[in-house]
């Protein structure tokens, strides 16, 4: 190959290669700004990218393509339906439902996956601080917590697997109930 | 298809026509694309996306409609945005109606002009006439200067001035006497030269075409808008077709200012008003043909602008590229 060739040939390599970088930086752009404009309704519902809310227990049912198991016992110093219907699709799917107590105020929070004894995502339950901890009365490796919301309220909480599910209830009312209602989930605990 | 997924159909199609057309404007710009044809084949690009592109996907991928794929698989679902609502439905659904508005609202700009135009009796100045042995002439030296046999010629006498070609089966050339008085000999060349650079490529079998789609496609405004930077991309081709067959760019530039300058008188700003919107629009769109015309001139009065290189291998990696990014996108 002559010079001439050779310089053009290293010409041509430089402008693909120029080329080629600014293609993967439009596309970047394009890719990154697309992400941000999906999270945006997340962001305004106030969770976290790949939790969606959901308007009914039905309708997570029917996008999860699966049950939401639910307590049979459920006492009257909490309103039905749920307050907030949540769902995120990680790791098979997963549901969260958050109740209110007859005064308006968060009371009841209960998640579990859709399939499989897997983790919760953390996007679904929030940030707590976990203070105390302890073996639970639902079978093995169930453990009851006592958590600290951010506004700093104080919540039993309990997580268990059961029926090829995980749960996790947490609630600010009596431990008594709380456990009563995790024995009462159909499928959840014989 | 349900009404649903009609919609999903009608938000991806808008919606990958925006983000191709956007990526190919950036690439075209970036990569210092400025040949017309180079251009128009980038354009072509996003064009295709809504019209073949995005049916396919609908057709071989139906797994992207499933809600598992938008919730957990997409980059991008439009269907997120109905979590948020307003008076009652989705803000997607309201941003699909929108769309759609201005989609119609730039179809009928164009359509119904159109359609008026073809239904009116043509003015006596447009009869035919015999004569205009000056433009046989110049046909006849455009044509040569072309390489190609010189179409009909048909000669309109007096009025004003008009140049035009037509025909997707029979094309022909129109021109007015007034035309012929207008422009000097090396011009009127030129002019001619530049409408038979459309009939080279079968333009007027394109803008059908062109017509067509955006019919199709009547919702997407995104549509409408590219096809018509398509229109200003087959006017810069002839444009430069002209000059290199004729050797005179700084000829067909003044041909085609006279040209210009004569219509302008004969179509001014608020004459025309074909439906309501039409007044408030005929300002800006007045102001956007004589910015079209401006940009070919000083495209005339620069050096012909050569090909970038490896633009086969730019367009297939754009293709690529943009094939992967939209397929996440529902």
């Amino acid at each position: 190959m002559t010079a001439a060739g050779a310089a053009a040939m290293g010409s041509t390599v430089s402008e693909g290669a120029r080329a080629l970088w600014i293609l993967v930086l439009v596309l970047g752009g394009a890719a990154l700004s697309l992400v941000t404009l999906d999270a945006v309704p997340a962001w305004m519902h106030g969770v976290p990218r790949g939790v969606r809310p959901a308007a009914s227990v039905a309708e997570a049912e029917r996008r999860l393509q699966a049950k939401v198991l639910l307590p049979a016992y459920f006492p009257d110093t909490l309103r039905w339906p749920p307050s907030t219907v949540r769902f995120a699709r990680d790791d098979g799917g997963s549901v969260a439902l958050f109740f209110l107590g007859a005064d308006g105020a968060p009371a009841l929070f209960l998640a579990q996956t859709a399939g499989g004894e897997g983790t919760l995502p953390a996007a679904l339950l929030g940030r707590l601080a976990v203070i105390q901890q302890q073996s639970a009365p639902l079978g093995a490796g169930s453990v009851l917590s006592r958590v600290v919301a951010e506004d700093g309220t104080l919540w039993n909480q309990l997580e268990w697997n059961a029926g090829g599910r995980h749960f996790l209830l947490r609630g600010r009312g009596s431990l008594e109930d709380l456990i009563r209602m995790a024995r009462s989930i159909h499928g959840g605990v014989r | 298809m349900t009404g649903q997924r009609w919609m999903d159909f009608a938000g991806q199609a808008i919606f990958h026509t925006l983000v191709a057309a956007l990526v190919i404007e950036a690439l075209v710009r970036l990569w210092g694309v400025r040949e017309p044809q180079q251009r128009m084949g980038f354009r072509l690009l996003a064009l295709a996306w809504p019209l073949l592109v995005v049916p396919a996907l609908f057709l071989v991928f139906p797994v992207r409609e499933g809600e598992a794929f938008r919730d957990a698989r997409s980059i991008f679902a439009g269907r997120h945005w109905d979590d948020l609502a307003f008076l009652g439905a989705g803000l997607y659904g309201w941003w699909i109606a929108g769309m759609a508005v201005m989609g119609l609202a730039l179809f009928l700009m164009d359509l119904v002009p159109w359609l008026r135009a073809r239904s009116v009796e043509p003015p006596p100045w447009l009869a035919r006439t015999p004569g205009g042995a000056r433009a046989e002439e110049a046909l006849s030296g455009a044509a040569a200067s072309l390489g190609m046999a010189p179409p009909p010629l048909v000669f309109l006498r007096e009025g004003q001035p008009v140049l035009y070609c037509t025909g997707t089966r029979h094309p022909a050339v129109v021109i007015s006497s007034a035309a012929v008085d207008l422009l000097d000999p090396a011009e009127l060349e030129g002019a001619l030269a530049h409408e038979l650079a459309h009939l080279e490529r079968r333009d007027p079998t394109l803008s059908w075409a062109l017509m067509g789609a955006r019919a199709l496609m009547w919702f997407n405004p995104a549509v409408q808008v590219l096809v018509r930077a398509l229109a200003r991309d087959a006017e810069r081709v002839a444009d430069e077709r002209a000059a290199s067959a004729t050797g005179d760019r700084l000829a067909l530039a003044s041909g085609l200012l006279k040209l210009f300058r004569a219509t302008e008188r004969r179509f001014p700003a608020r004459s025309a008003q074909p439906f309501p919107l039409s007044a408030s629009l005929a300002e800006p769109i007045a102001r956007a043909r004589a910015h079209d015309i401006e940009q070919r001139c000083r495209a005339l009065l620069a050096p012909a602008p050569g090909p970038v290189p490896l633009a086969r291998l730019r367009f297939a990696a754009a293709a690529a590229g943009l094939g992967l990014l939209l397929f996440f996108v529902v």
